[in-house]
């Protein structure tokens, strides 16, 4: 059986919902917004990981989930909350199920896609850089400082630089301007992470399992997720193949980072040199089908059900 | 320069800081969390070539990654500062940009670094019980059963796996070598599996007689006690140091 969890009408959610439907494959939704009509509990004793989990009416044995794909929202921000005064016993329990909930993907037998530790990779791009740089793909040129007068003379150095968060938190990349430069005494409380600007063409991959593909983006903007907003042309995506060394050091990168599924975020210089930005460990993957046609869902979806296929064939 | 990081609480940290000098392990400089977080310039950096790290701190030490040559690395979290002078709605985010930017820089740390970090925890992986047992039980290690409810309260699922009364002992696996406690063969091979098992160079475990008498897995750190280990580990982990072994 196939786990999906998160919010049913989620674009890629529903995607890989809609692709298991279309082949037939039975799966099992857990709706985030009607956990308080869930259960869950699980034990640990002699290598083996049990427990059920309980959805309306129906109870399920958690070692019969073979492939499970978590795409939640942060359930502190769930609709159901939003008139629960912060120590609610609603709140509590919601916590509390989301928390046993992931403990148990963490170490099910099951395949994940992904599992939490590998994901956490991405909750520092700096640091995920170096394990990019492992793995033979140039990294930008980045500076983390509180000195403005260091970033003056990296901007005065490189020409076009960006800054954008440290962390996992999103934020919109901009290209450090002179208005920016007189803010500049403000990163004195905090160190804050500039960037060169690579001139290029800009690469998404998606990786899953074996299976990688590419798009080019093209767009003016800065960021291209905000094309619209800072350049006033969206972005344009198409299909592209990748060369076979390119397709393999890109699976490569995310086999190492222990992610079954990535969007993996590139730019081609001019100069052929393969930059990498970092790796999306939950990509939001719906905007690239749509856009290039590519059959990612598909393969999310191809992907849970082989686990599955593997877990019959041993059980025979 | 070696460095030992930790906190100004941290008493296990400082023994290992005197320890460690009077072994002979020089320069050494003893670098507090509390300290760093007002450290007064901050420079890391790093591209395809490689990483480089200039803190300048209050009392005006500078520390450069071309003179440090490695780390006893006993931080647990950016020690709040920086994040105290945030506004309500920015604290969270000050957190976990502090966070990432302490994940990069100990990362980016030259030489020999014990433990380095990982995306679960600033001095090696902090695993939640349930996945310790899951990862004890797969090391060989006798576990108690581990239950966890969405109806438990939070802070029951930290509660020690130890019955009460029992007796526990504790030992700390560096780089395979068990150090602290006695313990019978099979089980010395376990504690290392186990370390092994987690990537941790260093994990302190604590361990207690079940009513067969067999030792069975109670908890695990890569932040342990390291006065458990006593001068034998102090000594290993000079000579680690100094001789820049790699793991």
């Amino acid at each position: 059986m196939i786990l999906v969890c998160g919010i049913p009408s989620e674009s890629p959610l529903r995607m890989v919902t809609s692709r298991l439907e279309e082949v037939g494959v039975p799966f099992l939704m857990f709706n985030q917004r009607e956990f308080a009509n869930c259960e869950i509990w699980f034990e640990v004793s002699h290598k083996e990981v049990n427990g059920e989990l309980r959805i309306g009416e129906r109870t399920y044995k958690l070692q019969d989930f073979t492939a499970i794909y978590p795409r939640m929202m942060d359930d502190r921000f769930l609709p159901e909350l939003s008139q629960e005064p912060p120590d609610s016993a609603l709140r509590k329990y919601c916590r509390s199920f989301h928390d046993t909930l992931v403990r148990w993907m963490e170490i099910a037998s099951a395949l994940v896609i992904n599992r939490c530790a590998p994901m956490a990779s991405n909750s520092s791009k700096p640091y995920q850089a170096q394990l990019i740089r492992e793995q033979g793909f140039f990294v930008p040129e980045t500076l983390i400082t509180n000195d403005p007068e260091l970033v003056r003379e990296f901007r005065a150095r490189r020409g076009r630089i960006i800054y954008k968060s440290i962390s996992a938190v999103r934020s919109i990349v901009q290209e450090l301007n002179d208005e920016d430069e007189q803010r500049l005494e403000r990163i004195r409380w905090c160190p804050t992470q500039f960037q060169a600007f690579v001139e290029g063409t800009n690469l998404r991959v998606h990786t899953i399992g074996d299976e990688a593909f590419a798009a080019a983006v093209r767009s003016d903007a800065t960021d291209y997720r905000y094309a619209a907003r800072q350049s006033g042309e969206p972005a344009e995506l198409r299909d592209v193949r990748l060369s076979s060394e390119l397709t393999e050091k890109c699976l490569r990168l995310s086999r190492v980072l222990g992610l079954e599924f990535a969007g993996i975020d590139l730019k081609v210089t001019p100069d052929d040199e393969v930059f990498c930005f970092e790796v999306n460990p939950c990509p939001a993957f719906s905007y690239y089908e749509a856009n290039t046609s590519q059959p990612i869902s598909a393969a999310v979806a191809r992907r849970l059900e082989s686990a599955a296929t593997r877990y019959l064939t041993t059980q025979v | 320069m070696w460095l030992i990081l930790c906190s100004s609480s941290d008493p296990s940290g400082l023994w290992a800081y005197e320890g460690l000098r009077r072994l002979g392990v020089a320069p050494l400089e003893l670098i507090l969390a509390e300290s760093l977080a007002y450290g007064s310039l901050w420079e890391h950096r790093l591209d395809s070539g490689g990483t480089h790290l200039k803190i300048v701190l209050p009392d005006r030490r500078t520390l450069c990654s071309s003179r440090i040559r490695g780390a006893v690395n006993r931080l647990l979290a950016p020690a709040p500062g920086i994040t105290e002078r945030a506004a309500v709605s920015d604290k969270e985010y000050a957190q976990a940009e502090l966070q990432a930017f302490y994940l990069s820089w100990i990362k980016g740390l030259p030489g020999v670094v014990i433990n380095r970090p990982t995306p679960i925890g600033l001095c090696g992986s902090w695993y939640h019980p349930s996945e310790w047992a899951y990862r004890a039980s797969h090391s060989g290690l006798p576990i108690a059963p581990y239950r966890h409810s969405a109806h438990d309260a939070p802070e029951k699922c930290y509660r020690p796996l130890v019955p009460q009364g029992a007796t526990m002992l504790n030992v700390i696996v560096f780089r395979g070598e068990v150090f602290g406690a006695q313990l019978p063969e099979p089980t010395l091979s376990a504690c290392a599996k186990l370390a092994d098992a987690s990537e941790t160079e260093m994990l302190g475990m604590g361990l207690y007689a079940d009513e067969n008498g067999e030792w069975t897995f109670a908890n695990a750190t890569p932040c342990p006690d390291l006065s458990v280990g006593g001068v034998p580990l102090l000594q290993r982990l000079a000579k680690a140091l100094t001789q820049g072994e790699p793991a």
